[in-house]
């Protein structure tokens, strides 16, 4: 089921597949060799899958450990480190893809799958009809990551006893503070990318995150925050003084809401903070410009290219450009090098998220927008680090211009269906303003709508700028990424109450 | 088989040389294929074997765990020093007393495995595929359209051996087949699906798939907002699936309740749901998706009475959770596959039909919404829930009149369980439930 999820960094299901983290210990040490022995493996794939019949192929071989680390209640509640290293290989002809994918590292192991894998296309072939080619500049290149830290420089002791800080910050905050969860990941990415036209590429990823979890008990009333922070970087990204009180910070939400009551559900003016207007981004719009619901004719946006679809003031940007994001790459999975994304000029749409393919299809120029979760799978286009420009509104002014409204604040999650154009999304709190007033805090509150409807409800945008680490989920595969924007007022939007 | 069990018996010795005083190795195998259809045709297959191995090893009262995504000997016994280390390097855990242990007879649970489904070849899959399109393409072939469809076949070998002697082995089969279609009309584009998820080939109807999925799309056509405020709705099994199915099953996970993170944490042995509610967890359920004879630990399944008349009868477990509240292990503990340590989860979450069809259930409501789905889950400390209608209607005098958009039904999850008045007995098995249609009295509805 085709199904869009943006979920916060760590929800307690979908850590082990998501955060993929590091110790290296590897023989390989050398760079330069390992990328000679991997140049040699996708060309064995590569071969035997054109020789098999395909017009183009292109693997990924990846090498990635990741560490997660647990506490709760002071306690370790998981101490976890994991290895993936395999390679996934494409074949495809005339239209038809294959995917398939192996741990065998070997010349004869590639070589086998580049052949299993391009029969898989041709027997494919045969029943598809819609027919194209795959074509597209090539690269070659190397892009280490910049890190300080290494996170294998760092010993578990020493991760160990930072989130047992973290975790001791959140509980004593406050006494109403009835249990603590805290979770460091870090992970570390080596990925080689191959292809038939000719590219070679390397990319070194390196992401760490930290994430506070307390929970507030007061009589009847029960409330848990949930912050986290992402980054691209090493060790060294998590010195800094946001990930070190993140669970002063975490608690603190957790007792504030405490005293929050639900929203009463009706139609109302809203602010979003620039964290929730990156979730509205994402949902309401991103996930539809993913190039590959043109052939798939499943967007609301099909018809809207070079078309307006918002106020002349609306500009959207997905960037994988930016410095030291966690939906930072300088190559897409494809190997292609990646550029700025103007999704939305001036209100107008004016730029896709693409994959080799869709450039392909579509006739327009490749961007670098293909990703995978992983070498099990096969990249997608998806968002990077997507938001809203700012615009030239003071925030206190938007603020003091609202009547009646509410602000809404950070997110639990949204979702979409892009071929409806319906998303939704939740806010963790937020606050009722009267008389343009910021008064009683108010928690969970869902947002529903149309695409072609909300951006056209964009009344003002702040002149400030925020961008929020999260992690988007696709086709079941699960991506890190970022998404933000100033400060925006919508009016008029359907808000769920209790 | 035997060569997953070697490989988990042989880590486990590993990993206690490396001086583990207990340590319980996962390993599985699985191969999985998928045939895409986009804009009606095939474009894509996948072939997914996906091997590895799970080490976690206790050291005093100290766990670590680590993974890797081979069946190499040498990765493994890397895996097996890194979990010790991991182990060693933790901070003591009070409550953990041990690993589970077992010797008496495992419960035999028919119906998991169908070579047919673990056999299928690449045409038969792309045959059954294409049946579905076909059968969607039938009544909606004077719209514009595009149908989108996918069919997945896996089977999986699993093996899980601990230094207290469960040793054991398992084979399953599943697939699922849906279809996507989307239509164009004037002022609007829809969409929506159908789908079936069995471990048997025979039980997936593609016809059924393709036809429904398009009746469903058509009877979206003129969506409208409605006038909010508190009307009963009316939730399919698709969404019960998703409401009780995460917002609730997710809340009886004993190491919520014990930490005080669920919504229910107050609640044990009170009545918390109507009388009408009746809800087993069953492990054992012939040909379940959620069906295993064992769990993530290697412990046995069994039924677990969840809700009898409304009243909450026991919780799910690990070994984990029951040695700390002292109480008998529920055999809930679960695991993803290798990549992860057991936590817990429902497996089939049964719940019990009561009486007519779904046309009876609409025929009873006078003014209310149908939610057939719903991508939503309740916040699982608060239990507030705020979700979105993302396939619904509005119900006046008994009848369906229209489709509804940009509509939310917002009710605390413990209302919602008090508020369940009427139950179907039209029961469906989705994902992670296996439910009739349910009538909540009474939820805030909001449109605009």
């Amino acid at each position: 089921m085709v199904f869009f999820l943006f979920v916060p960094i760590i929800s307690k299901s979908n850590v082990t597949c998501r955060l993929h983290i590091s110790y290296i210990q590897q023989a390989l040490a050398s760079h330069i060799r390992w990328a000679i022995f991997m140049e040699s493996l996708t060309e064995a794939a590569i071969e035997a899958a054109l020789k098999t019949g395909a017009s183009f192929a292109d693997v990924r071989i990846e090498n990635t450990t990741t560490t997660i680390i647990e506490i709760t209640d002071g306690v370790s509640k998981r101490s976890m480190a994991s290895h993936l290293k395999g390679a996934g290989i494409r074949a495809f002809i005339d239209g038809a893809w294959a995917f398939a994918q192996t741990t065998d590292l070997t010349t004869t192991g590639m070589r086998d799958t580049g052949i299993s894998v391009a029969k898989l296309a041709l027997a494919t072939h045969e029943k598809v009809s819609d027919h194209f080619e795959i074509d597209g500049p090539t690269f070659t290149g190397k892009h280490k990551a910049s890190v300080k830290t290494h996170f294998d420089d760092v010993s578990i002791e020493e991760k160990i006893a930072f989130v047992k800080s973290i975790d001791d910050q959140a509980r004593l905050y406050d006494s109403r503070i009835i249990n603590t969860k805290t979770i460091y990941g870090d992970l570390w990415s080596e990925l080689f990318i191959a292809n038939s036209l000719g590219t070679s590429i390397y990319i070194e990823n390196s992401l760490p995150i930290i994430v506070s979890v307390p929970t507030a008990k007061d009589g009847a009333s029960r409330q848990r925050a949930h912050l986290s922070i992402g980054s691209k970087g090493g060790y060294e990204t998590m010195e800094k003084e946001g990930p070190q009180q993140i669970g002063e910070s975490a608690a603190k939400r957790a007792i504030e809401l405490l005293s929050s009551v639900s929203a009463k559900g009706g139609t109302y003016d809203v602010i979003l903070n620039p964290i929730l207007n990156g979730v509205m981004v994402h949902e309401a719009f991103g996930h539809a410009c993913e190039a590959d619901n043109w052939p798939a004719h499943t967007t609301v946006l099909e018809d809207k290219i070079g078309k307006s679809v918002g106020p002349e003031h609306l500009n959207i940007s997905d960037d994988p450009t930016l410095k030291g994001l966690r939906g930072t790459f300088e190559y897409d999975w494809e190997g292609t090098k990646t550029v700025k994304r103007h999704l939305v000029n001036d209100g107008i749409l004016t730029d896709l998220l693409h994959s080799l393919e869709t450039s392909s299809r579509l006739g327009m120029p490749p961007n670098g927008a293909a990703r995978a979760q992983s070498f099990m799978h096969s990249p997608l286009p998806r968002m990077s680090n997507t938001f809203m420009e700012p615009g030239d509104w003071d925030v206190d002014e938007m603020i003091a211009d609202t009547k009646e409204g509410l602000m809404l604040c950070d997110f639990n999650y949204g979702y979409t269906n892009t071929a409806k154009g319906q998303f939704m999304f939740q806010a963790k709190h937020g606050y009722l303003i009267t008389n343009g007033e910021i008064g009683q805090m108010v928690r969970d509150v869902s947002i529903a709508g149309n695409i072609l409807e909300i951006l056209s409800k964009i009344d003002a945008i702040g002149n400030d700028l925020e961008l929020d680490a999260g992690t988007c989920g696709k086709s079941g595969q699960y991506i890190p990424d970022n998404a933000g924007g100033p400060h925006t007022r919508i009016l008029q939007v359907p808000v769920g109450g209790m | 088989m035997t060569n997953l069990l070697e490989i988990a018996s042989r880590a486990t010795k590993k990993a206690e040389d490396f001086g583990a005083d207990q340590a319980e190795v996962y390993v599985s195998s699985q191969r999985a294929f998928t045939i895409d259809v986009e804009n009606n045709s095939i474009k894509s297959a996948v072939e997914q074997r996906d091997s590895g191995c799970g080490i976690r090893t206790v050291v005093g009262k100290k766990i670590g765990f680590a993974y890797v995504t081979t069946l190499d000997e040498t990765d493994i016994i890397e895996m097996a020093r890194k979990s010790v280390a991991l182990a060693t390097a933790s901070l003591p855990d009070p409550h953990f007393k041990s690993l589970p242990s077992f010797s008496e007879q495992y419960p035999r649970v028919d119906g998991l495995y169908d070579k047919d489904v673990a056999e299928l070849s690449s045409e038969d899959a792309a045959g059954l595929v294409v049946r579905a399109v076909d059968a969607t393409k039938e009544s909606i072939s004077d719209t514009q359209f595009a149908i989108e469809a996918s069919i997945t076949s896996s089977a999986t070998d699993r093996a899980i051996v601990n230094s207290l002697g469960i040793s054991q082995t398992a084979q399953s089969t599943f697939m699922m087949l849906y279809s996507r279609p989307t239509i164009k009309t004037n002022d609007h584009q829809l969409s929506s699906f159908e789908y079936q998820v069995s471990r048997h080939l025979n039980a997936i109807d593609p016809e059924w798939i393709g036809n429904t999925a398009a009746k469903n799309v058509l009877r979206t056509m003129g969506p409208k907002i409605v006038e909010g405020g508190d009307l009963p709705v009316l939730l399919s099994p698709l969404a019960v699936g998703t409401i009780l199915g995460g917002g609730f099953a997710g809340a009886i996970d004993a190491e919520e309740v014990q930490y005080g993170r669920s919504y229910i944490s107050d609640a044990f042995g009170s009545k918390i749901g109507s009388e009408n509610l009746h809800i087993i967890d069953d492990g054992l359920l012939e040909g379940g998706t959620g069906s295993r004879p064992f769990d993530g630990e290697g412990y046995p399944s069994q039924r677990t009475e969840i809700l009898s008349d409304g009243v909450l009868k026991n919780l799910l477990h690990n070994s984990y959770t029951a040695n700390k509240d002292g109480v008998a292990n529920t055999g809930n503990a679960s695991r993803p596959s290798y990549t992860g340590i057991p936590s817990i989860s429902s497996s089939n979450f049964v719940i019990s039909p009561g009486k007519g069809t779904l046309d009876d259930l609409i025929s009873e409501i006078d003014k209310g919404i149908y939610c057939k789905n719903t991508g939503d889950r309740p916040n699982m400390t608060t239990g507030d829930l705020s979700a979105m209608v993302m396939e619904g209607f509005y119900i006046e005098r008994g009848e369906i009149k229209y489709p509804v958009k940009n509509t939310l039904i917002g009710i605390n999850m413990r209302d919602l369980l008090q508020r369940i008045h009427r139950i179907g007995a039209d029961t469906r098995a989705t994902f992670s439930i296996v439910s009739p249609s349910l009538v909540v009295e009474s939820a805030k509805i909001t449109s605009g």
